[in-house]
């Protein structure tokens, strides 16, 4: 028997209970639609999780908090370990920063408080430093300054209504003038005797970094240069500036050395390096932090979470294939005699047998395209509608980066199979019975 | 063509324990001849109905042979059995055995589906056949809107549409009236001399076991006689 004919067979038996046809296929595609419904929410979560991981760093940048001694202690980064990531392979940039005090910074009237961090200005430039105003600085005083030390800039005098509702400087207490060139003050800090002694260093800024990309990274950090750090130090007489109280000898100021880093990021050439390069940097003591590293724990979590709620959508379409199994059996029993005759006329009990397993895999599989039709439907209504409630009944907006629901062509393809062999396996036994009718039973012929 | 070797059958009747054994055909051997109508007849209980379900394969014999076409069919398995039937052997039923949800046409159909025919080979012999048998304009009425005669003929047709060299016929004219009867066994004879159809008639009918060549009677499940309507 030809298939073109087994499916055109299979479509008139199915024509023959319809109200029975139909509720065994909306059993179904209830259970389809509750597996992928519920696994989309791991899904969702799980590129909700990756996108915010993605956006937030920068997915090359491998950050490298220090080394391990043999004491299983943690010692800082200094230019012999700098030389020795740069030598690694496919290594693009090694960014590395000291860090200072934060100070108030003055211009004319208009102060902010920010943190002066020494960069490497050319490795920062490998890596993608980018300005949005300016050069990078060449004179010992010249500074670069964050996006946001602009926007910070307020009045000495300014009042409590200095911020507006969304948290930001009003437009009228603003810096309007045009900071590049502009002298400002860096108002360093020592303690004499428990009172703050304050030295101005005058600074030039020559450029200003482009905004970050995500509205919540907040940059106001001013890039200052080693010689401003070596005037903060001759001031202050302590390391980076660390404030030191003669009044309380109990706390030491820590021995740093001048060419230790206070953070050090190793940049890959591109995405598939960084993994032989946090390799190569953990072999050698060094551990490392990237977003490759914290996506790998974090999919292995998610598809420990994704397998266990399509093992529990699975439940439902086992469930659902009880029904397949009813509607099955119920067939062969009713069409036993016209199975009785075919087998009269010659038909093969391997093609009987084909006709069922079609026939359940038909339901199986009509469900199962219902179930992924109004899961995506429903996916989108719980993706437009579930922000508005969340927004009506808590008062608060959920991240603009979360998707609650996703559906990735994966997952239709998973619940069809699942579905196609859990419905093959509910088919099978009607499907054996079928073969087993006793043409003179069936034809109700007296032996 | 077919040949009966030294058949013999029985059921067993009640429950494992207390079983009774009832033996249906003892050492039954004949031969059908190629385009030869045969008839069996016999009293209620004489068997004859068993040896038709023995040759059709429906039921497997305790003892003995059955050779169709010099295949020994009694040894061959199920599957492979249904594809010897469908290429061998027209069944025609005393009552009619048609799918009721099938029209006429799709009735007649169905054996060439079974045996994998293209669907416009298909459409053709089962219009050619359904003119042989007088029923082209009836093709899309269900068995439920023909007559007993008109059911028969379907029931015929499906067996033909096959070109089986061998059709087995239990009780055909059973459940017809004495006209639709004689249209019947004319028929048979039509297509007895000419395709040469060999046909196998079990019935307890005289009239029909007249139009037999060799008319084969049973009694107790033995033969008893065979008797030639003429020289074959």
């Amino acid at each position: 028997m030809r298939l073109k004919d087994q499916f055109q067979f299979v479509r008139q038996n199915m024509k023959k209970n319809r109200t029975r046809l139909f509720m065994t296929i909306l059993a179904t595609a209830m259970s389809v639609a509750f597996l992928i419904v519920l696994a989309s929410v791991g899904f969702g979560l799980h590129k909700s999780i990756v996108k915010e991981t993605l956006e937030r760093r920068i997915v090359t940048e491998i950050e490298v908090p220090g080394k391990e001694d043999e004491n299983g202690g943690y010692k800082q980064l200094t230019d012999e370990d700098i030389a020795y990531f740069e030598k690694i392979i496919d290594v693009k940039a090694v960014t590395r920063r000291k860090s200072l005090q934060e100070y108030l910074f003055v211009t004319g009237n208009h102060e902010v408080f920010a943190q002066a961090v020494v960069a490497h200005m050319p490795s920062e430039t490998k890596a993608g430093l980018e300005l949005s105003k300016g050069r990078l600085p060449k004179a010992e005083n010249e500074v670069v300054v964050g996006y946001h030390f602009v926007e910070e800039l307020h009045p000495k005098d300014a009042k409590d209504d200095l911020y507006d509702e969304r948290g930001q400087i009003k437009d009228e207490y603003r810096y309007k003038e045009d900071l590049i060139g502009q002298k400002i003050s860096m108002n360093v800090i020592k303690l004499e005797e428990g009172k703050e002694v304050k030295e101005p260093i005058e600074v030039t800024v020559v450029g200003i970094r482009k905004q970050p990309t995500k509205e919540w990274n907040y940059d106001n950090i001013v890039f200052v240069s080693e010689g401003v750090l070596k005037q903060v130090e001759d001031f202050t007489g302590t390391p980076r500036g660390i404030l030191k109280d003669s009044n309380n000898p109990d706390v030491e100021v820590p021995n740093i050395a001048a060419d230790q880093y206070d953070q050090v990021k190793v940049y890959a050439k591109d995405m598939e390096s960084v993994k032989n390069i946090t390799n190569e940097l953990e072999a050698n003591n060094y551990p490392s932090y990237s977003v490759i590293n914290e996506l790998k724990d974090v999919n292995m979590m998610f598809t420990i979470v994704k397998t266990g709620l399509i093992f529990i959508g699975t439940i439902a379409i086992l469930i659902a294939s009880i029904g397949i199994y009813n509607t099955m059996t119920m067939a062969v029993t009713e069409r036993a005699p016209d199975i009785g005759i075919m087998k009269a006329i010659g038909a093969n009990p391997r093609t009987i047998k084909k006709i069922f397993l079609l026939e359940s895999s038909y339901i199986g599989l009509i469900g199962a395209t219902i179930g992924t039709l109004v899961a995506y439907g429903i996916s989108f209504i719980v993706n437009f509608g579930l922000p508005l409630i969340i927004k009506q009944a808590f008062g608060e907006e959920p991240p603009e980066e979360l998707t609650f629901s996703y559906i990735p062509i994966t997952l239709p393809i998973i619940s069809f199979l699942i579905c196609y062999i859990v419905t093959i396996l509910s088919g099978l036994r009607p499907a054996q019975r079928a073969t087993k009718v006793d043409v003179l039973q069936a034809m109700r012929r007296e032996v | 063509m077919i040949t009966i070797k030294d058949i013999s059958h029985e059921f067993e009747i009640g429950k494992k324990g207390n079983k009774t054994i009832i033996p249906v055909l003892k050492n039954v051997s004949f031969e059908v001849n190629k385009g030869e109508i045969v008839t069996i007849v016999g009293r209620s209980g004489s068997g004859k109905s068993t040896l038709l379900n023995l040759v059709s394969g429906f039921i497997r014999p305790k003892k003995g042979e059955i050779i169709i076409n010099g295949v020994a069919i009694s040894t061959m398995n199920e599957s492979k059995f249904a594809d010897f039937r469908i290429e061998h052997l027209g069944f025609i039923f005393q009552s009619f055995q048609l799918i009721p949800s099938m029209t006429a046409y799709q009735n007649v159909e169905l054996p060439l589906i079974l045996k994998g025919v293209k669907e416009n080979e298909r459409k053709h012999r089962t219009n050619e056949i359904l003119q042989m048998v007088g029923l082209y304009d009836y093709k899309d009425h269900y068995p439920g809107e023909l007559s007993g005669g008109q059911q028969q003929r379907v029931s015929i047709a499906r067996a033909l549409i096959v070109n089986p060299p061998i059709i087995l016929a239990d009780e055909p004219t059973g459940s017809l009236d004495s006209e639709t009867e004689e249209d019947l066994l004319n028929f048979i004879i039509t297509l007895n001399k000419e395709l040469g159809i060999t046909f196998l008639i079990i019935t307890h009918d005289e009239k029909v076991s007249q139009i037999g060549h060799r008319t084969i009677e049973l009694r107790d499940g033995r033969v008893l006689e065979e008797a030639y309507a003429y020289e074959a």
